[in-house]
């Protein structure tokens, strides 16, 4: 009677060992062909402080990241099939078009970019779907912009003309307002989060006509004033020298204090 | 005969103008006075002279002097003519015929054009005032200007309504362009891309439909106009990116 215990516990153990293998084995042979399926791109540019980065993407992620080098460096994960990539350094301008670099194929798979640029480049930025991510850029434009849906994230962003657009997605800037800049957010479907100083001097317009859910936090001062049935809040903060518009049709807007 | 009898009658005698015996008694007279015998030398001349004058006049013309001769008498009777229809106006304006109103002294012409040019110059700065506060042509303004009214009524400008309609015809009408190049292309998208597009298109299209309706019932609502504008703007760049696919 023991023994049939003993070997009936044996067996299965036995079993639930081979089970628990057979679940690694197909995670791993997953990851592995996963991590077989992608390809890696990468370039380095000498480039002047100024260097201007125009980069139109078709689908997947785009992070820019400022540093500390006169250089651009391009770091891509391609997944399958494999887009073609043909970046191009044109008079102070790196220039990278998947877009037009693909036109004419059936199907290409996501291209997920890394590009380092200098603290002082400007970032003009655009992908079909996807999310796009900039941070500690303070040259003078960065533009991002989705056609359909995507996040968008502006992190330590000191630029003088910031615009950044897409259908839906969330929008977040946290950065500085210059003086005599524009600032221009815009979104059918999504969370506008703009962190900025609160002594920054800007002319507001903000419009979200379907839930009117427009909050300003510690700018809600008087010269901030709520129109069109609480549909737009139009008012000046400070000195009023920059231009700052949110517009988010079907969705919500809101000040935060840096 | 005495001299005075004689150089009464020299000037006849020279003229061959006196009968035999008058010019034999002149004959006679001369032959004896040197006084008129020199009276007569002198009025022979003189007639000698003035017949070769005369031959002179008898020459054909100076072809320049009976030019300006002509141009004289033309221009003569065309000061003429002109005097006389002056006159003729004035009569008529004596008489009532032409209304004196009419008849504009220089200052009345000069202050006439310097208040057209300030009437014009104020309505072209109330136009443009009023058509600049608005950067956005589908944005309606609240209330219409009497001079859109008033223009619009004329069928002079298009009403902001009008103007609307024009330009979202216009936008529908490139929407349809990009919207044929998508459908040709989409098929070549993979799944993920075209539910992307669908998704993103669907909540354009919800938001054009509710500014849409909500100017069917408040055509004057500015703010809902400027949003259809921006939604049917999103939706052309959509397309046309996608198109590119």
């Amino acid at each position: 009677m023991s023994l049939k215990l003993g070997q009936s516990l044996g067996s299965s153990a036995i079993i639930k060992t081979t089970a628990l293998f057979s679940v690694v084995f197909f995670f791993v042979s997953i990851a592995a062909s996963g991590a077989l399926a992608q390809k890696r791109f990468s370039k380095t540019y000498p480039a002047s402080k100024t260097v201007r980065l125009q980069l139109t993407n078709r689908s997947g992620t785009v992070t820019v990241e400022g540093w500390n080098r006169d250089q651009v460096q391009i770091s891509a994960y391609l997944e399958a099939p494999a887009a073609n990539i043909v970046p191009q350094s044109l008079s102070g301008t790196i220039l990278i078009n998947v877009v037009k670099d693909n036109q004419g194929r059936n199907e290409v798979g996501n291209v997920n970019f890394t590009v380092r640029v200098p603290y002082t480049s400007s970032v003009d930025i655009e992908t079909r779907v996807g999310n796009l991510n900039v941070s500690n850029v303070r040259g003078g434009l960065v533009r991002a912009n989705i056609s359909s849906e995507g996040d968008i994230t502006l992190t330590d962003i000191a630029a003088s003309n910031v615009s950044a657009e897409n259908v839906i997605g969330d929008i977040f800037f946290d950065g500085t307002i210059q003086s005599g800049g524009n600032y221009r957010f815009v979104s059918m479907r999504g969370n506008i989060n703009v962190r900025i100083p609160f002594d920054a001097g800007f002319k507001l317009v903000a419009t979200a006509p379907s839930t009117r859910n427009i909050s300003l936090g510690a700018f809600n001062g008087g010269t901030m004033n709520v129109v069109k049935d609480g549909r737009r809040v139009i008012g000046r903060n400070g000195d009023g020298g920059a231009t700052l518009t949110v517009t988010n049709q079907r969705g919500s807007i809101a000040l935060i204090r840096r | 005969m005495n001299c005075e009898q004689c150089q009464d009658k020299l000037s006849l005698f020279l003229d061959s103008e006196l009968d035999e015996t008058g010019c034999a008694a002149i004959r006679e007279h001369l032959s004896v006075c040197s006084t008129c015998a020199g009276i007569c030398e002198d009025l022979a001349m003189l007639v000698d002279v003035s017949s070769l004058e005369c031959d002179d006049n008898a020459a054909p013309p100076n072809p320049t002097a009976l030019w300006w001769r002509i141009n004289n008498i033309i221009e003569g009777e065309v000061r003429a003519e002109i005097r006389r229809e002056e006159k003729q106006k004035e009569t008529e304006i004596a008489s009532g015929w032409v209304p004196r109103r009419w008849q504009f002294s220089f200052s009345q012409v000069t202050a006439a054009i310097v208040g057209i040019a300030l009437v014009s110059s104020l309505l072209t700065i109330i136009v443009i005032k009023q058509y600049s506060t608005s950067d956005d042509p589908l944005a309606l303004k609240s209330e219409p200007t009497m001079i859109d009214r008033v223009l619009g009524k004329l069928g002079l400008v298009d009403t902001p309504q009008e103007l609307r309609k024009r330009k979202v015809a216009d936008r529908e009408a490139a929407i349809d362009y990009w919207n044929k190049r998508v459908q040709e292309r989409r098929g070549q998208w993979d799944a993920h891309l075209r539910d992307a597009f669908d998704r993103n298109l669907n909540e354009i299209n919800q938001a054009v439909a509710e500014y849409t309706s909500i100017l069917e019932e408040n055509p004057q609502d500015e703010l809902s106009g400027e949003m259809l504008d921006t939604a049917l703007n999103e939706k052309m760049e959509l397309l046309r990116e996608f198109s590119e696919l």
